[in-house]
């Protein structure tokens, strides 16, 4: 199976600055790619040069295993939802999903290019929407138009650049589902860049997390959120409590800042030193008391929100700092709720948390 | 051979302001289009130092401190503005025009507020008909001698034996032509309309003024220059459209074009041709043998003038010989009063474009009141110029 | 004294716009007013106006159809001159001039403005004269060019004048327009050439109809440039105007032909304003 975009040791430069750096990148036929960073981490610069409004200063991208150096975007297999959608205003819904038809050579007959935009627009539930003109449309509704003008030319790869920024929350949730539901369909590769790690781990099956001009990490949602390879990804993809420590020479004891210790099983790869254990919230415990032979720390409730079906507490543990706490109500062993002010054990599993050497957050 | 080569430089900047400086005397105070752009309401206050020596005649009545005057381009010396001020106190603002039917325009309108006008001979009847001027009050004129006035230029003045009017100077209109360009001799109007369409194709120029222009081509054809016959005027109308493609101009602001040689032949007014020779000798003025013009201009004070004292103090100052001969070196029109002549130097009296002889000027009419008002003229005018 | 919101906000309005009220009907409505009556009324045998109520000044604006003709057929040519030679101007500032030039390059076009529109058309009736270029065609060997009084040289002096009123609408036009349309377009298949001719021109029309219009309103009024440039032969709308009031002051017939010119205006407006809506899909159109 070819990949449908690669990219071989792309760099590109802005003058002194460097938005990408060396980034090598597979992507298979037919993936839901989400490339996930702050901004300035490179993301849309390497959407961009997919799709051919940029250039690489060194290095190869191809698309469908052609290289595309030097191809206008006019001339490229992909097509992109804009961010803001981009939709022209001087045309109405109708217009706009065809324009790309009209632009293709040999020429497409008007009755076709109407049956296939007629299609398109049912795909994305606008049709009755046809003769609309774009500024009466709702955000979703224009974003629907976005995505019918882009994948009404069958391209090869979607790029969709922050596609739902825009929309309110509930909105964006539909949205989520439905691109998903699209993708499927159409099984052709999506490519989104979003700095929402929830969007990402939602809808794609492939995450890239950037930072500073290159991947922190490829894999699916499960791998980044549950198994990041550095610091950097630990903090961007989900919450995380950290911990200052010190790994003792025996590669397994960690001395912590109040001055206990923690067993932390074998760790490869990871050398005596200063070293930053990382829990993720919803891996912390909260009980009123510590079960024997439990590992964790004492702390005092200072802070809770209440969510519905999960609770976020604020506890602050004397010599360690403040922690972060996400609540499954079913956890809640020996009562519903506990209050601020309460004493509260936060009992975690110091074998499957996360160590990162200091230097790896950069 | 060193001139020849001068002429055959391209445009030096130092040029180019120069003859842009004389575009600018000549037309800013020239026609119509002027008046329009704002331009034409540029108006030149002659004063400098307060008016010190304020001298017993003048004294007697309040003149105030400013008035204002209607004339015609380059027709005053501006030292003379300068001197009344000295003598009087009274700073003079002079606004210029381009025709007879502008200025009338302006008095019709009303609230001119010039104190003195310098209107041509025919219009006067039109003025006092339609009460726009005053008697002049002779009592107040000690410089002004009826007796030296030569009473060919001084009749169209008086109506119902009243004087409204004096006159200040008179002149001609002819034409001028660049005698190193055009080798055809030229005596009549016919020979100007016809030499307009073959060797002066694209480079001759008729007046934008109906009186002159419409009057030329009705001399041409053997018919009055004040002519309001219809069937004379068709005549007129079609020579006139025929000759216009050849045209290189219908403008009354003839001199820049006539000394960058873009125009080789004009209709021309005594003034502009004397000055025009002075300048450049290859520039003849010819005053046609089967007709043309003869003019006076006068000065006449309005009736709403808002400072007729001062309006008479410039006026008797102005006839005053010593002041006239001043104002006529200046211009180069020729005098009207004997007084003056005599004071001349002897090379203008004996220039022949200012002071030709009688029989070149037998042939030669007075414009008629009746073509300042006559509609048929005025559009004739018109379709002329939009053809 | 209290003052109660509803008259604060009354007296706020009245401050904001009684000045330009009290301006637009002293100048502007009363002496159109004026005209509108003269219109209607009779020349005086010497000139000027003379109460009556006749249609007759209308039924002779056919005296004045050359110049009718002249300006209605000049003015949209010129106006197109100007469109066809200021949008590659405009675009070139607004879409290819590195951001670093623009302002410089803008005030380029626009600092020749500050010269009075008379000395620039003198400059040209001396470049274009005698001792101009058609000197510098002979010292080539080519004899008698005439530049100088043609209607090309009118045409010359309108694209000249007007240009900035045409370059600006279109820049600003042009400068607003969303890069990621272009991009888009480019996205959709669209060559170089389509996407201009598919997005950027019908984004720019309103700025487009903005230069045609302002330039072929004043046109329309334009007087001074045919007469410098084209030796008072050509004569528009304007010429006439100044003839009937100053030469033959024949006001009514005047007031008849500037009152169907102000309708002649009017209604180029408002046919710019409508295709500016049609085609560029809002109703956002800054005329001027």
């Amino acid at each position: 199976m070819h990949n449908d975009i690669e990219f071989r040791s792309v760099t590109k430069n802005y003058g002194a600055v460097t938005a990408v750096s060396d980034v090598d990148l597979q992507v298979p036929k037919g993936a839901f790619l989400a490339l996930l960073g702050p901004s300035g981490c490179g993301k849309t610069t390497c959407l961009r040069m997919i799709g051919g409004f940029e250039q690489p200063t060194s290095g190869t991208v191809l698309i469908s295993g052609r290289e595309m150096n030097g191809i206008a975007p006019y001339r490229r297999p992909v097509n992109m939802v804009f961010q803001h959608y981009a939709l022209f205003p001087h045309l109405n819904v109708e217009q706009n999903v065809g324009y790309g038809l009209k632009q293709m050579r040999p020429r497409i007959e008007a009755s076709e290019i109407a049956r296939k935009v007629a299609l398109a627009l049912e795909m994305v539930r606008l049709g009755g929407f046809a003769q609309r003109r774009v500024h009466e449309l709702s955000g979703g509704q224009q974003q629907r138009v976005a995505l019918a003008r882009a994948i009404v030319n069958k391209p090869a790869v979607l790029l969709l650049d922050e596609p739902l920024a825009a929309l309110d929350r509930k909105l964006r949730t539909a949205m989520q589902i439905e691109l998903q539901t699209l993708q499927r369909e159409l099984g052709i590769t999506f490519v989104l860049v979003t700095h929402d790690q929830e969007e990402a781990l939602s809808m794609a099956d492939l995450v890239c997390v950037m930072n500073t001009g290159s991947i922190r990490q490829l894999g699916t949602p499960q791998e980044v959120y549950d198994h990041p390879t550095d610091l950097f990804v630990a903090d961007f993809v989900g919450k995380t409590n950290r911990v200052t420590a010190t790994l003792e020479t025996d590669g397994r004891t960690l001395r912590l800042a109040d001055g206990s210790a923690l067993n932390v099983g074998e760790r490869r790869g990871m050398t005596a030193g200063d070293a930053i254990l990382a829990i993720r919230p919803e891996a912390i415990r909260v009980d009123r008391h510590a079960k024997p032979g439990a590992t964790g720390f004492q702390g005092t409730v200072t802070n809770r929100i209440f969510l519905g079906s999960t609770a976020e507490y604020s506890v602050a543990v004397p010599g360690l700092g403040d922690f972060l706490i996400t609540s499954d109500r079913r956890n809640l062993h020996e009562s519903e709720l506990v209050e601020p002010g309460q004493t509260v054990f936060l009992g975690f599993d110091p074998t499957t948390a996360h160590l990162f050497p200091v230097s790896s957050s950069a | 051979m060193t001139k020849k080569h001068r002429e055959n430089l391209p445009i030096s900047p130092d040029d180019f302001m120069h003859e842009f400086m004389r575009f600018k005397r000549g037309s800013v105070t020239r026609r119509h289009f002027l008046g329009v752009t704002g331009l034409g309401l540029a108006t030149a206050v002659m004063a400098r130092s307060p008016g010190a020596f304020s001298t017993a005649a003048y004294a007697a009545e309040d003149l105030g401190t400013k008035m204002s005057i209607a004339t015609w381009p380059n027709y005053h010396d501006p030292a003379t503005f300068e001197n009344f001020k000295a003598a009087t106190g009274v700073a003079v603002e002079v606004n210029v025009f381009g025709s007879n039917e502008e200025m009338l325009a302006k008095l019709q309108a009303g609230a001119t507020g010039w104190s003195l006008f310098v209107p041509t001979n025919y219009t006067i009847s039109t003025y006092h008909k339609l009460g726009l001027i005053d008697e002049l009050d002779l009592s107040k004129l000690t410089n002004f001698s009826a007796a030296t006035e030569n009473p060919r230029f001084t009749k169209e003045g008086q109506i119902d034996g009243k004087t409204y009017a004096v006159p200040k100077n008179w002149g001609t209109t002819g034409f001028a032509v660049n005698t190193s360009k055009l080798k055809t001799p030229m005596k009549t109007w016919k020979d100007f309309f016809e030499v307009a369409q073959t060797e002066a194709d694209h480079r001759a120029m008729v007046h934008d003024y109906q009186l002159t222009t419409i009057g030329s081509a009705l001399v041409a054809l053997g018919y009055g220059f004040n002519s309001i016959k219809p069937d004379e005027l068709a005549k007129a109308e079609e020579l006139l459209i025929k000759v216009k493609p050849h045209l290189f101009a219908i403008n009354s602001d003839y001199q820049p074009g006539m000394r960058a040689t873009d125009a080789w032949m004009t209709m021309c007014w005594t003034n502009d041709g004397a000055q025009l020779n002075r300048d450049i000798p290859a520039i003849a003025y010819v005053l046609g043998t089967d007709g043309g013009e003869i003019w006076t201009d006068y000065y006449a004070i309005p009736k709403d003038a808002p400072n007729k004292a001062a309006g008479y103090a410039l006026l008797n100052y102005l006839m005053d010989p010593q002041n006239a001969v001043k104002e006529h070196i200046a211009n180069g029109a020729p005098t009207t009063d004997s007084r003056v002549i005599s004071l001349l130097p002897k090379e203008i009296v004996s220039n022949k474009i200012v002071y030709p002889d009688e029989a070149a000027l037998t042939p030669l009419e007075f414009g008629a009141a009746v073509t300042l008002t006559d509609p048929g003229r005025a559009e004739l005018m018109a379709r002329f110029k939009s053809a | 004294m209290a003052v109660s919101a509803e008259n604060k906000r009354r007296l706020v309005t009245a401050a904001l716009v009684g000045p330009a009220a009290v301006w637009l009907f002293t100048f502007l409505v009363l002496p159109f007013t004026a005209v509108v009556i003269f219109a209607f009324g009779e020349r005086a045998p010497e000139g000027g106006y003379q109460p009556a109520f006749t249609l007759a000044q209308f039924a002779n604006l056919g005296a004045r159809s050359a110049a009718f003709a002249n300006t209605l057929t000049l003015a949209p040519i010129g106006a197109l001159a100007c469109l066809l030679i200021a949008y590659p101007v405009a675009y070139y500032l607004a879409i290819k001039a590195d951001q670093k030039y623009r302002m410089l390059l803008i005030s380029l076009i626009v600092i020749p403005f500050w010269t009075s529109m008379l000395v620039r058309t003198y400059a040209w009736m001396y470049l274009l004269g005698a001792r101009g270029i058609p000197h510098l065609f002979e010292l080539a060997g080519i004899d008698d060019v005439r530049l100088l009084n043609t209607p090309g040289a009118v045409l010359l002096g309108i694209v000249y004048g007007y240009l900035p009123l045409m370059i600006l609408p279109i820049y600003v036009s042009l400068e607003k327009l969303d890069r990621r349309l272009l991009d888009a377009s480019a996205d959709l298949g669209a060559s170089p050439v389509s996407t201009f001719f598919g997005v950027t021109l019908p984004l720019s029309l309103p700025g487009v109809m903005t230069g045609v219009a302002l330039v072929t309103i004043l046109l329309l009024g334009e007087y001074l440039i045919p007469q410098l440039l084209g030796g008072g032969k050509v004569f528009f709308i304007g010429n006439a105007l100044v003839d009937l009031f100053l030469q033959s002051r024949n006001w009514p017939f005047g007031s008849a032909i500037a009152v169907t010119l102000v309708v002649v205006v009017v209604a180029v407006l408002l046919v710019a304003m409508r295709i500016a809506w049609r085609v560029s899909g809002s109703r956002q159109v800054d005329l001027i």
